[in-house]
């Protein structure tokens, strides 16, 4: 075991290193490429301030981020997201559980859910306007609308691929009713509800930006209109960056989040092999 | 502790949706008594699963009855534990708390139970892989998890559809010693299915032959080799004579088994 995992890390060590090279040198070459263009801005044969350079851009966004308006707005987007993504979520856990457990109800409603699951939801936005207004209640029910969809067809995925045999040893040892449901159908569907729950949440964000970009008194997306309204380039590109980078963050968050309940699962043999090895 | 398990005239069809119904499973009689270890033996598609899940309570529509010491059994029954063919292993559980799942459902408390699931990994030789969870071990480990799982449910009678179906040879012929120490040990009455003619010979004290389709009984062979036994046996003159009449009964149903899984194919 100790073996396996000194080959496991000095294997896996190498490949780490070349990633993180081509990663750095790929961030090099965009940046000394923007300056270029940037240059070529200055020169005259772009419209001018288009493309900022970067020492203003990271100038503006030092700047952002001492800003308390900023907080301001992403204070309202994150409540947005939060509200919109748990209606949206906790419906979608339901409603999946529900179409997974009853083959009829499946049959009714899953067209309609495969039809609308395939549509850009942001061709909604109009009537989510109309519906609720524009403050922030139309971006709740965007951010629901999108969560929705990814978390119900991975919650009905996951219901449908419950092992039939765990069922039967369930059945064996003459488990009850509700302990079928808490000590084989609730842990058989964790990892699908929560790889369905990282979808939904990351594309609760997209829907409620573009909603705010689109008509909205507040919140990121606002903000990053309003920027371009006033042409402050440089101030909504780093804005941008910084979007980009809390959704980054809250990317790695989750998937360590999700690393963590795989292991107390058991889900991966080398993760696992690789933890014992480090402890 | 008793345990007779008595089959009689079960016949089981599955009629997929009305077209060519398949009879699995003619008028099987069979009494397994109290303590004994009998294999039930076939080639495959013979109908030994779906003899396997009407005792384990399964499939509750079939013909015929399943008594135990003398009472039928309807449904899944609290003196039968099962292990199947297939991988069933809590993927989310450790090793220790896949074996302690019966007796956590009973409502045991969490020491006693824990304590108990710790001696029946031990019968089954996987100690020191008690906080591994099942992506962490081998096919046979699995398998023997399984194994001590339904051992910890404590049942009259052990019902095992190919447990180690799945194993190479060698590892089968040692768990099969595992297997008959245990069962000195607990003395539960065992039923093997099985489709591995050395297995079962090496652990039954008597070898049920089932034909192909209809499953039937075709003969019930005695095994006479001396207690206890160890994988040696395998070696003796006695054992090769054994597997050679099994073989001789077998032979023409593995035979038809064969031919109509051809005959199939070429209807394609
Ligand atoms: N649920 C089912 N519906 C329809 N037919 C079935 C069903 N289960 C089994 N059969 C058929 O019944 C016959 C017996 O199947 P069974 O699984 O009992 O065989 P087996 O002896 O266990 O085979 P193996 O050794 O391959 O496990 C087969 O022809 C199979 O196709
Ligand atoms: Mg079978």
């Amino acid at each position: 075991m100790a073996q396996t995992g000194v080959i496991g890390t000095v294997s896996g060590l190498r490949p780490r290193i070349t990633v993180n090279t081509i990663r750095i040198t790929t961030i090099v070459v965009l940046l000394v490429l923007w300056e270029v263009l940037a240059a070529v801005g200055r020169s005259g044969l772009l419209y001018k301030d288009v493309v900022p350079s970067s020492i203003q851009i990271g100038l503006a966004i030092i700047h952002e981020i001492f800003d308390p308006a900023f907080y301001h707005h992403l204070g309202i987007t994150l409540a947005e997201h939060v509200v919109g993504f748990t209606i949206g979520s906790t419906i979608a856990v339901t409603v999946g559980i529900a179409m997974g457990a009853n083959p009829f109800f499946r049959k009714m409603i899953e067209p309609y859910l495969n039809g609308i699951g395939s549509t850009p939801k942001i061709i909604f936005l109009p009537i989510l306007f109309l519906l609720f207004g524009t403050g922030i209640e139309s971006k709740m029910a965007k951010g629901a609308l999108s969560a929705f969809f990814p978390v119900v067809f991975s919650t009905t995925l996951g219901m449908m691929l419950i092992s039939p045999v765990l069922l039967r040893v369930g059945q064996t040892f003459s488990l009850t009713r509700r302990q079928m449901v808490s000590k084989i159908y609730m842990p058989s569907m964790v990892n699908p509800i929560i790889t369905g729950l990282r979808l939904g949440m990351a594309i609760a964000v997209i829907g409620i930006l573009v909603a705010e970009i689109k008509f909205s008194n507040g919140g990121l997306g606002y903000r990053i209109a309003e920027y371009y309204d006033q042409f402050a380039i440089a101030s909504m590109y780093a804005l941008i960056i910084i979007i980009f980078a809390l959704a980054a963050a809250a990317n790695v968050a989750m998937t360590v989040l999700q690393d963590r309940l795989n292991i107390k699962q058991g889900g991966s043999a080398t993760r696992n092999a690789g933890l014992g090895a480090s402890t | 502790m008793s345990g007779t398990l008595e089959i009689s005239n079960v016949s089981k069809t599955y009629d997929a949706g009305g077209e060519n119904p398949v009879k699995a499973l003619d008028k099987v009689s069979l009494t397994v008594n109290q303590g004994e270890f009998v294999s039930i033996i076939g080639p495959s598609g013979c109908g030994k699963s779906t003899l396997f899940n009407v005792i384990g309570g399964l499939i509750p529509d079939y013909t015929g009855e399943v008594t135990i010491d003398g009472h039928r059994i309807d449904g899944t029954h609290r003196d039968v534990g099962v292990v199947f063919q297939e991988e069933s292993t809590f993927p989310w559980r450790t090793t220790l708390n896949n074996v302690a799942f019966p007796l956590e459902v009973q409502g045991m408390a969490r020491e006693a139970r824990e304590a108990k699931a710790r001696e029946f990994i031990k019968l089954v030789g996987l100690e020191g892989f008690e906080n591994h969870f099942p992506a962490q071990l081998s096919g046979g480990m699995k398998q023997r998890t399984a194994v001590a799982r339904t051992l910890a449910y404590e049942p009259r009678i052990m019902l095992m559809d190919e447990p180690f179906g799945a194993l190479d040879e060698q590892t089968r012929l040692l768990l099969g010693d595992k297997l008959l120490e245990i069962w000195s040990t607990l003395k539960q009455t065992m039923l093997l299915i099985t489709h591995n003619i050395t297995e079962a010979v090496q652990l039954s004290d008597r070898v049920v032959v089932m034909s192909y389709r209809p499953g039937r009984i075709k003969r019930v062979i005695d095994i006479e080799l001396p207690r206890p036994r160890s994988s040696e046996v395998i070696t003796t003159a006695e054992f090769g004579h054994y597997v050679g009449d099994i073989w001789n009964e077998l032979r023409e149903e593995a035979s038809r088994g064969m031919a109509d899984a051809e005959e199939k194919l070429a209807a394609r």
